[in-house]
Formats: structure tokens, sequence, C-alpha cells
């Protein structure tokens, strides 16, 4: 299950993801992860610098090539208007093109989705991204004036308010933003995943484990297992693999020679045996989640 | 097609080991490893389509492609039911949730272009939106007309309250201190500076600043929809500051027109954008039937397409008022336009989209 595969993460890479669960509509349940605060910042700036980058290239275009045509206030219009659609438009066009992710989300990994898993209409689009207006640049242009104005409390009065609104995403369990309550949508992250060769091995080995010392695993130590092994080959990972696979054979009482740089060997061949026991015990119904659970069980098993 | 569309004889699970494997060495056989061979090119092919989908839409695959992704999908999303209950590879499982989770998006994505949304909304989905917020409507014009009885009744009492209401960015060299003479000349009636004045800077300018004030009257009905109401009430008040500073000089009539050429279509727009954020105001606090996020996540998305389709009110009142307006120097040809367009506009907004009005609405 997928829950189990939560826990190696856990335990690997200190992931804890707050997840949700989606009904497609052919009634499979499948799982998102909400976007951290962090990711979504990121993504923001990004797409703040990429706007500004295109303000800034569109300047020195109007500069080069039509300032010298047009009269001067003409160029500036024409700037103003493009920097303006630029301004509205951007979030919300690459948001409905690119199926719910602006250049900066692309790059982080998030997307924007509905929350109530059907399409992602052009009208929740536009709606999560009007209030952008009052959630963003309000606060921002209001931030960057705050010290010149002269009606002080009042302008921060009026910041603090915004910023509540602003700071919204904190306060809620799905990260939602005013744009997101509006619009019905959420933001998931959602990095890609490579199908990667299984690792198993079928063929006979030069090792070979007795089914009591394979009961002494579960699921769980057979997928970190997994993880330790599919790590990128070095000096680094042999020392782990040759680490682990002592740990092993201390635990299930191997008492055959191992050399060092063997151990990638024995592990992929205990992977293979363990994996394989595993699953048969699953067809009988006999799930082991991990060795916890594989102890408990041993003083009544019959085999 | 994929083995998974038959996936109740599963073909791999009858062979399976016996104790006696630890003395005769027989090679293992994985149901898991099974499972992958007989699918494997079937959820690349799929990867590889929904990973064009996500880059260039849908036009980038092939009519038997087209064919070929939802069977693709029904198969990826029957191997992952499988693959939750017997895999322990957790390379496989993790890609197999992600595969299936971008595939639903890509095959559940949005289909229609941009062109052809933005025209649907244009016949349909607008003046639809705009009738389904007829009270709210009727809400935030009685606070711009109550804001502009105020505004005149203050200015015709004391005209020194004119500079208390209007902003002085606003007013320019326009006062209680004003002769008819001066607002004749510079203001209602003033020369034709030329088209590209007009018509491409002044209109723009115009655009620009009415979009960001009615974009920011939308978004402030999240916060409980008063600062919208406040912020169209102060519009009036501007408005019949303004409406007194002429009248007491005797030009009410000339004003009327000046405003009514391009104001029908611009305070409609301001109105538009006032009554969707008081729905979203509504909704917050009034939910109804529905839990409060979802009541906001469906009328919001409504309401915030009026607010979108209020930008191109605006866009046409920046023309009239940049353009129009400075070429037209009749009070009468003022009128005109100013009936014409309102009359366009009411026309718009009560018949277009109604045939769709008792079908199933989205």
């Amino acid at each position: 299950m997928a829950l189990s595969a939560d826990r190696v993460g856990a335990l690997l890479e200190g992931v804890q993801r707050r997840r949700r669960v989606l009904l497609s509509p052919e009634g499979v349940p499948l799982e998102i992860q909400v976007a951290g605060h962090g990711e979504r910042l990121g993504a923001l700036a990004l797409d703040l610098v990429f706007m500004l980058g295109a303000v800034v290239i569109l300047f020195l275009l109007l500069i080069f090539y039509l300032f010298a045509g047009v009269g001067g206030s003409v160029g500036r219009t024409l700037f103003l208007f493009l920097a303006f659609v630029i301004r509205v438009l951007y979030f919300a066009h690459f948001e409905l093109a690119w199926q719910g992710r602006t250049p900066g989300k692309k790059i982080c990994g998030l997307r924007v989705i509905n929350r109530q898993g059907g399409d992602l209409t052009p009208s929740a689009v536009i709606a999560r991204n009007l209030t952008r207006e009052v959630e963003v640049f309000l606060p921002l242009t209001l931030f960057l004036s705050l010290g010149a104005g002269e009606n002080g409390w009042q302008d921060w009065a009026l910041f603090g308010w915004l910023l509540m609104i602003a700071s919204l995403p904190l306060w809620n369990r799905d990260h939602l933003r005013a744009g997101d309550l509006i619009g019905g949508t959420q933001v998931i992250a959602m990095p890609r995943r490579v199908l990667l060769a299984d690792l198993s091995r079928e063929e006979a080995g030069r090792f070979t484990f007795t089914p009591e010392q394979l009961a002494l695993y579960g699921a769980f130590e057979l997928q970190v297992l997994e993880e330790f092994l599919r790590r990128p080959p070095g000096p680094e990972t042999d020392r782990l693999l040759d680490e682990v696979s002592r740990k092993i054979r201390r635990k299930i009482g191997w008492s055959g020679p191992v050399e060092t740089r063997e151990a990638r060997r024995f592990l992929t061949e205990f992977y293979s045996a363990e994996r394989a026991d595993l699953e048969r015990g699953q067809l009988f119904g006999k799930f082991r989640a991990d060795k916890k659970e594989a102890a408990d069980r041993r003083p009544g098993k019959k085999n | 097609m994929s083995p998974d569309l038959q996936e109740r004889a599963p073909a791999g699970a009858a062979r399976h080991l016996g104790p006696a494997r630890a003395e005769g060495r027989p090679a293992l056989t994985l149901r898991s490893a099974e499972f992958r061979k007989g699918r494997e090119s079937a959820w690349r092919r799929l990867d590889d389509m929904v990973g064009r989908i996500e880059g260039r839409g849908f036009d980038s695959l092939s009519a038997e492609e087209v064919q070929e992704l939802p069977l693709l999908y029904r198969a990826a999303m029957s191997s992952l039911s499988v693959a939750r209950n017997i895999l322990l590879d957790r390379n496989l499982l993790l890609y197999l949730e992600n595969l299936c989770l971008r595939a639903y998006l890509a095959v559940y994505g949005p289909r229609l272009g941009l062109g052809r949304t933005f025209l649907r909304f244009l016949s349909h989905d607008f003046p639809r939106a705009v009738r389904a917020l007829r009270p709210h409507l009727l809400a935030v014009t009685v606070a711009l007309l109550a804001g502009t009885l105020a505004g005149y009744l203050l200015v015709h009492s004391d005209p020194h309250y004119f500079s208390l209401i209007v902003p002085e960015s606003l007013a320019g060299s326009r006062g209680p201190e004003s002769s008819a003479e001066d607002l004749i000349r510079t203001e209602l009636f003033a020369p034709w500076p030329g088209f590209v004045e007009t018509f491409v800077i002044f209109a723009n300018s115009l655009f620009r600043h009415n979009t960001l004030v009615g974009l920011l009257s939308f978004g402030l009905g999240f916060a409980l929809g008063l600062p919208t109401v406040l912020l169209v009430a102060y519009n009036g008040l501007i408005m019949g500051a303004f409406l007194a500073l002429h009248a007491e000089l005797g030009l009410a009539v000339d004003f009327l027109g000046w405003l009514s050429i391009h104001g029908v279509t611009e305070i409609l727009a301001v109105l538009l954008c006032g009554a969707a954020g008081l729905r979203v105001a509504e909704k917050i606090i009034f939910p109804g039937d529905l839990p409060r996020l979802d009541s906001l996540a469906l009328y919001g998305r409504r309401a915030a397409s009026v607010a979108a389709g209020a930008v191109i009110l605006f866009f046409i009142a920046g023309f009239l008022e940049g353009g129009f307006r400075p070429l037209i120097s009749q009070t009468a040809g003022r009128y005109a336009v100013a009936l014409v367009t309102a009359a366009a506009w009411l026309f718009y907004f009560t018949r277009l989209g109604r045939e769709a009005d008792h079908g199933a609405e989205r």
C-alpha cells in the first residue's frame, strides 16, 4: 500500500507530506500531496522574476526598435499597456495553457487542480488569479511605500489587514489562499517520477535462504533495502551496502562467508528472495508490514 | 490492448514457490515481475502521451493516440488498483501513483482552447453570470446613488467640501474657484489634441487605472464586502461633488453629457465588479446549504467571471472617454452615444445566452 511507502520516505528523507485523497470517476482513490509553503513562495518568487524579466525585455525592445520611429509618448504608452497585459494575464494564461502550471510552478513541481476533483475550468483559473491583485500586488506596493506616506497609522492598519488576507495559506490545512477559496482550486506538489528497472533477479543465484531466515523481515524493511540498492553506485554506497549486509547476516544468522565486494550481489539476491516470500504470503492473506509484525507472528507460526 | 482489461484472470498467479525451494534451488517466480512485464510498455506509452499533453496540449496527439488514450488510462488505473494490493516494489508503486494522477489530470483537464473559451464566455457565460447577480447589482447601484446624492448635497451646501472629497490628482485645476469659462474651455469642450494623444495614450491610461480599481473592488469582496461598498459609494461621492460644482455654474446638462458618453459603460463596469465582490462576501457570510468552502468555490468562480468581463467594459470605456469624448464636442452627440451604448448593454445583458438558462449549468 501507498501508506507503507510513506513510512519509507519519512525514514529515509524525513519527508512528512500532507496528503489528501481524490476520487477519480473510475472509483480509484488517488493520493495528492498538498504543496508546502516554501515551494509555493519559491514558485511565486520565480514567476515574479520572470514577469519582471519579460517587462524589462519589452522595455529594451521598445527602446531599440520603436522609439526611433514613433513619438516617445506613444512608445511609453505601448510599453505601459503591454506591461499591464503581462501583469494581469501572466498567471491566468499559463495556468490555462499549461494545465495549471506557470513557469515558476513547473520548475518547483507544483500544479493547480480543481479541489473537488473535476476539470480545471477557465473560470476557476481566472477567479484564483483576479484576487492575486489584492493578495500579492497590493500588499507589495503598500509595503514598498510604507515609510513614505504621510498618513502613517492608516497605512499600517491597511497593511496589517491585507497581510492577514495574504497569510491565509498559513492558517488552513490545505494551504489555500483567498484565490483558491474563490476559485475552488488547490495547489499540489507533483514531482515527476521515473520508472526504474526492476531490482529482483528470478534466475537462480549463489545464495540460498531458508523460509525461517526470510520470515524475519516485512514489507517496510524490504522497501528500505530497495531504496539502498537504488542509490547511485560509488564508494559511499558500497560502504553502506556492506554495513547493511553485515546487519542482515547477523540478524538472519547467516553462517557462510560473504566478501565485501559481494555485498551488492548478496543483498540483491536477498531482496529477490524476500520479495518472493512476502508476495507468496500475501497471496495467502498473510501480509507482514514490518519486522515487529514478523516477530509477533513467529511463536504461533506453523511452517 | 493491455492485460489489465482482463484483470480477473491473473495469469502469473498460478505458479508460486514451494517449500522445496531451499534444496533444489529453482529459479524464483515473482508475480510482481510478471505483472510488470505484461504492462510496462502500456505504461510507458501513456507516460509519453501524458508528457506531450502537459507540454503542448491535446493537439500534439495523433487521431489514433486520442482514441487510445482512454484505454491506456483505464488500464493504468486498473494496474494501480492491483499494484496497491500485490506490489512491494516501492519505485514501481510510486511511479504508478504518479502516472495515474498525471493521466487523470490530463484526461479530465481543460479541453477548449483559449479562443473558443473566450467566445463562449462572451456569448453565454458573461451575460448569464451578470443576470445571476441582479440583487447585488441593485445593492451597489443604491450605494453609488447614495454616494452621488451625498456628494451633491455636501458640495451644494458648502463648495469647500469639494476639495475634501475629490483628491487633488483627480480634481486637477478644477475647484470651487473655477469659473464657467474655465470649465468649458479646459474640461467640457477642450480642443481635440489629436488622434494619438486621445485614442492611444489617454484611453490607455484610463483603462489601466479603471481596471485596477475595478479588480480591487472585486478582490475586496473577500474582506466581507464592506470595503467594496465603500469604494463604490466613494466613486458616487466624487461624481456628486463634480455634478454640484458644475450645477452651480449652470453647466449641469453639458457635464452630464460629458460624463455619460463613457460613464454608462464605465460605471456599469464598476457596478459589475462591486456586485461580484458582494457575491463573494455574501457566500462567505451566508453559505446556504453547502459547506462554506464549497459554496464559495461554486459562486466565487461565476462572480470572478463577471469581474473579468468587466475588464472588457473598462477597455471600451477607455476608448469612449479618451478618444470619442474629445472628438465629439457637442453635448447632443454625446448623449446620443450614451443612449446607444446604454441600449447595447441592456440588450447584451438581458437577451444573450438565454437559451442555455434552462439547461444544465456548469
